[in-house]
This record gives structure tokens, C-alpha cells and sequence, in this order.
């Protein structure tokens, strides 16, 4: 990790979070901290903060991008019976399913 | 033509896909289809690896249940989960007018977004009303219901009546089962409009915060006694739900408890008071930090471990009053057991999956904006946008219903892409809600292992469940919803 004045940088594993993970938890803490990721030679990115309010800290970012990482392993994992639910119920809701029945 | 020989096993079959939680020395495990069980370790080890013999006890129940995988009746488990989740299949039923944004009381924890009882520019025309109607049974949906809430909705008569009136003749058109339900505080009741009410067989709910030195701490009103006037339109209703008339049907007027940081420690009167104007339902829910409340949180809310042992007391004391004859039932808990004992969705948007918004409920903002959810309605008057949805005169029903925000909640409300709930023992029982995740964690996903609804929500499965365990309280919990 470096650091100067307002601004600091942790360079991280790419085997433990990807990018779509990192940039995905940055939105989360858009208003608390300026964070950007950037690919750091071979297997690394550099995720630095700056501006960042009191109340954020670091160590909740990752927390957050390992969430988002878990997210989407499972997305890719669950895809299919996620996909099927997700698409009856917008369709359905659209008007474009079968007639439900009326309520007993 | 010869059948195909079936492959020989080269090992023992382990259990089929089940989820899991370790209390003690058992294990409660669930499954897709609903069906739960309590297992002591060994006998949890034995499922899980294959090695439960068809002559122990527990095998034939738990091989009806869906537990082991050489007895699996897929065509049944399938019906059971095709059943409880037919609200896929359904589209909104549940359409939330938000009559006129004005109120005539200054809660403290007010969710609703509030104006000023002079805002006469918040108020809903009788045009919009009927236009929203109209929007209503545009769902695929048979079974529409129309709640009307405000602020104060008996603060915007004229267009209470046009939307009643017509949802009535288009429902009769439509040949759809309508229901209508008002939410109001009562002090504008007068015997004229509880008539209209009635006669158009609209269910009546109320606010009530208990005993009340602590409703009118909670619910100021200028203009009078808030809680004297709750509890005189009450037993107004409750009277005329006991003479029912042969022309329509009255119905058993209902009444909504909000905790606030004021109500921890009173759970005992809080219940008593529900008990003495003879409501059989008290709804035990927490405030929830979104919108107005949001933004005085630090004096009205409170953490989810106060709330929860507030929960757990009332839920106590209130079993206590069962097993000694007095009719009450907790509502939160008797929803939760709606879905584990009997594996039936009981109508509560808040905990399906996917969530209800957009695709169960659309609430309609005075102006004809129209919101995934009333709380998301919230977060748009805090002056985000992000669960807007359309506006009845400008967007049509389909536009509205595969719009981006109704997609968004839809994919961030599925359990089965949800890290945590995906492997949770309660997740065929359960619900996240996105509006809550972006209140309070900044994403529609939210983190879960660190969420405070999801805290409640393990906390009230967990205690339903040991409670099942005790035959005093199973006996009490299965009346709640036995049909």
C-alpha cells in the first residue's frame, strides 16, 4: 500500500478479485471516497482512493468487492435457474404468459 | 426395443441439493420444496453422505420430504414448488394510490413522505385516479387489489370516490375479483364517508401504537387526540363487521403497529391494547431506515438487535396469552408460517423471491408516477429517482413493466444469484428487498452478511423454528394458520 496526503494506493491480486468485482464495489462507495482501478502489470490490479469521508475505509471496499466477486461466481454458477425465474416473472408481469386464475 | 440397463453406482448416493444450519446438537435442513426437518448430528451425516438406512426411523419421512435421493418424487416436489411460487406466473396485484401527500399528523417516523395539510398541489385529481385505475387492470393479474394511502387519504375525498367508483365498474367489466383497502389515521371519519366505505365494500386499516400516552407521543396530532380517535372509528367498524346487512360486506377493520425507538420496553401494553379493542392481528414490524425516516434515524430508529429482542418479548408474551385463551396472532410470525408449515405465498411482497416490485405490487405517487414499490416511492420524494417507473399518462403498461428499474429489482431480489441466501437454511421461505440494500448499503444487492434486515429475518425464522420444536408453542403456531 503507498500513500500520500489524501491519496492512497493498494496494488491486488487478480486471482482474488477481478476487475468487473472492484469497479462494481467502486459504484457502491461512490459517495464516500474517489476510487479508481487501474491493471497493474501481469495478475495485478492498483486501486487507489482519494477524497475519501470520514466514514469510509478500505478495508470495507474489499469487503464489498469480495461480495460482489461472490455475486458473481454464483450468477455464472446459477445462471440458468436464475435466468428461468427472473425471465417468468417479468414476462408474466408484462402481460405475455399464460392467464393466471382468479383467487380461490 | 430393449430398455437400457441402468448404470451400476460406484458410490453411495449422497443427499440430493438441500441447505443447512447447525443449532446445537441438531441440524435444521430444508429443501426447494418447503418441506423442513430437525436431524441429530449422526443422523445429518448419514443423509448428507448416503449412508441412512431405509430402516431407520426417520427415513420414510424425510424420503416423502424430498431428503433422499433415491426416493425423490420429482413430479411432486415440482407441484409443491409450482404452487407456493405461482405469484411468478401472476404479475402486480397489489396497486398502492397514494391519494395526496398531505397530512393532518406529524409522526415521528413518518415513511410516507408527509406534506402540509395547506399542499393542496400534492393531492391526486379524481382524472389520475381513474387514469391509474385504469393502469391497475392493465396486469394480467385476476385478483387486483387497490389500497389507497396518503398522507392522509380522507384529505382528498373527491378522488377516494371517482377511483372506487370506477375500479368497481371496471372490475365488474373485467370480470376480475376486486379488493379495495383504505389506510387512514380516522380523524376525518364521519359516518357519511364510513358509509360510502362500506357500501363499496372497502377493508379499513388504522395506525395503532399502542396505549395512548404512547400512540400521541408517536403520532402528533394538532388537531385533536389521535388515539381517541382510532380507537371510536375502531369499534365503529368492528360494530357494524358484527350486524353484517345482506346488501355487501362489511369487513373486520385492521389496525398497523410502526416500532419506534418510543415503543422498546412496552411490548406488554402495546399487545394489551390490540387485545382490549378486540384486533386479533398484531403486525410486530420494524421501521425501516428508508426515505423521511432515514434522515432521523439517529432519533427515532433504533439497532437490529433492540428491535429484535423487542420482537422476541411480544412474541412471547403473546403465546402466553394463547396458551391462557386469548385470540391474538403475531402477523410477521404467522406470515413466515404461512410459508413453513404450510409452503403457501401469504401475499407478502416483502418477502418473495424475487421481491414484489414492479412484478407484484406498483405503487401510483398522487401525480400518476409510478414507483417499483411504496418504498421505493419514498426514495424517489428524498429526491432519487432510482425506482421510477413511468407516469400513467405517459407510459404504457408493457413500457412500464420491462422498463430498466423493474428488471434491475427483479434480478437483484433473486435468491438464487444472492451470495449467503443462496446456501441459507430460510431461503424457501425468504426475501431480500433491493430498496432496503440501497437505502442502507448503497447497491440494489447489498451485502447480506452484514444487513440488518437480513439479521431480523434470520432472527425471526430461528426462533419460529425452535419454537416448533416446543409442543405447547407448535400447538398455538400451527392454529395461526390452519385454514
Amino acid at each position: 500500500m503507498t500513500k500520500n496526503s489524501d491519496k492512497a494506493s493498494v496494488r491486488v491480486d487478480a486471482a482474488v478479485y477481478s476487475g468487473e468485482a472492484l469497479r462494481l464495489a467502486a459504484f457502491v462507495f461512490a459517495g464516500r471516497a474517489g476510487i479508481a482501478v487501474k491493471a497493474a502489470g501481469a495478475g495485478f490490479y492498483a486501486v487507489s482512493f482519494s477524497g475519501a469521508a470520514e466514514s469510509f475505509s478500505p478495508g470495507d471496499y474489499f469487503n464489498e468487492a469480495l461480495n460482489q466477486q461472490c455475486r458473481l461466481d454464483l450468477a455464472k454458477k446459477n445462471a440458468k435457474a436464475a435466468g428461468m425465474i427472473a425471465t417468468r416473472a417479468l414476462l408474466s408481469a408484462a402481460g405475455e404468459g399464460k392467464t393466471p386464475k382468479k383467487r380461490a | 426395443m430393449a430398455q437400457k440397463k441402468a448404470a451400476e453406482r460406484t458410490s453411495r448416493p449422497g443427499a440430493p441439493h438441500l441447505l443447512w444450519r447447525r443449532d446445537g446438537d441438531r441440524c435444521l435442513v430444508t429443501n426447494d420444496s418447503g418441506h423442513y426437518a430437525w436431524l441429530g448430528l449422526r443422523d445429518f451425516e448419514a443423509l448428507m453422505s448416503g449412508g441412512l438406512s431405509d430402516k431407520h426411523p426417520l427415513y420414510g419421512d424425510l424420503a416423502a420430504k424430498g431428503f433422499v435421493r433415491d426416493r425423490l418424487d420429482f413430479e411432486g416436489l415440482a407441484a409443491r414448488w409450482r404452487s407456493a411460487n405461482s405469484h411468478l406466473a401472476s404479475g402486480p396485484g397489489l396497486h398502492i394510490l397514494v391519494l395526496t401527500l398531505r397530512c393532518n399528523h406529524k409522526c415521528l417516523y413518518c415513511q410516507s413522505a408527509a406534506a402540509g395539510v395547506g399542499a393542496r398541489d400534492t393531492d391526486m385529481s379524481p382524472a389520475t385516479a381513474r387514469k391509474c385505475v385504469d393502469f391497475a387492470f392493465g396486469s394480467p393479474n385476476p385478483n387486483i387489489t387497490i389500497e389507497f394511502q396518503g398522507g392522509e387519504p380522507l384529505l382528498n375525498w373527491d378522488a377516494l370516490t371517482a377511483a372506487v367508483l370506477h375500479a368497481r365498474a371496471r372490475a365488474a367489466r373485467a370480470g376480475k375479483d376486486l379488493q379495495l383497502a383504505l389506510v387512514s389515521n380516522f380523524s376525518l371519519m364521519t359516518v357519511e364517508k364510513a358509509r360510502f366505505l362500506m357500501e363499496n365494500e372497502v377493508s379499513i386499516c388504522t395506525s395503532l401504537d399502542g396505549p395512548a400516552d404512547l400512540h400521541n407521543r408517536n403520532r402528533v396530532y394538532s388537531g385533536g387526540d389521535s388515539h381517541a380517535a382510532t380507537v371510536k372509528w375502531l369499534r365503529y367498524f368492528q360494530e357494524k363487521y358484527k350486524r353484517q346487512v345482506p346488501e355487501y360486506r362489511t369487513f373486520k377493520p385492521s389496525a398497523l403497529l410502526t416500532v419506534s425507538r418510543c415503543s422498546l420496553g412496552r411490548h406488554k401494553e402495546i399487545v394489551d391494547e390490540y387485545v382490549k379493542l378486540g384486533l386479533e392481528d398484531v403486525f410486530v414490524r420494524p421501521l425501516a431506515p428508508i426515505g423521511y425516516a432515514r434522515k432521523y434515524w439517529d432519533r427515532i430508529g433504533y439497532t437490529a438487535a433492540d428491535f429484535a429482542k423487542f420482537y422476541l418479548d411480544s412474541l412471547d408474551y403473546i403465546l402466553k396469552l394463547n396458551r391462557s385463551g386469548v385470540v391474538i396472532r403475531e402477523k410477521m410470525s404467522a406470515t413466515m408460517l404461512e410459508k413453513v408449515l404450510n409452503f403457501r405465498d401469504p401475499g407478502y411482497l416483502d418477502a418473495r423471491c424475487p421481491c414484489g416490485a414492479a412484478i407484484g405490487q406498483i405503487a401510483y405517487n398522487y401525480n400518476g408516477d409510478l414507483y417499483t414499490c411504496d418504498e421505493g416511492r419514498m426514495v424517489g420524494w428524498d429526491g432519487d429517482d432510482a425506482f421510477r417507473i413511468g407516469n400513467v399518462r405517459k407510459d404504457s403498461y408493457r413500457k412500464v413493466l420491462t422498463g430498466g428499474a423493474a428488471r434491475a429489482c427483479v434480478l437483484a431480489s433473486n435468491l438464487e444469484s444472492q451470495p449467503d441466501c443462496a446456501r441459507c437454511v430460510y431461503r424457501p421461505y425468504c426475501g431480500v428487498c433491493p430498496v432496503y440494500n440501497y437505502e442502507t448499503q448503497g447497491s440494489l444487492w447489498g451485502d447480506m452478511a452484514v444487513n440488518d434486515r437480513c439479521a431480523l429475518f434470520k432472527g425471526t425464522f430461528g426462533a419460529l423454528f425452535g419454537l416448533l420444536k416446543k409442543p405447547a408453542n407448535e400447538a398455538v403456531l400451527r392454529k395461526w394458520v390452519q385454514k
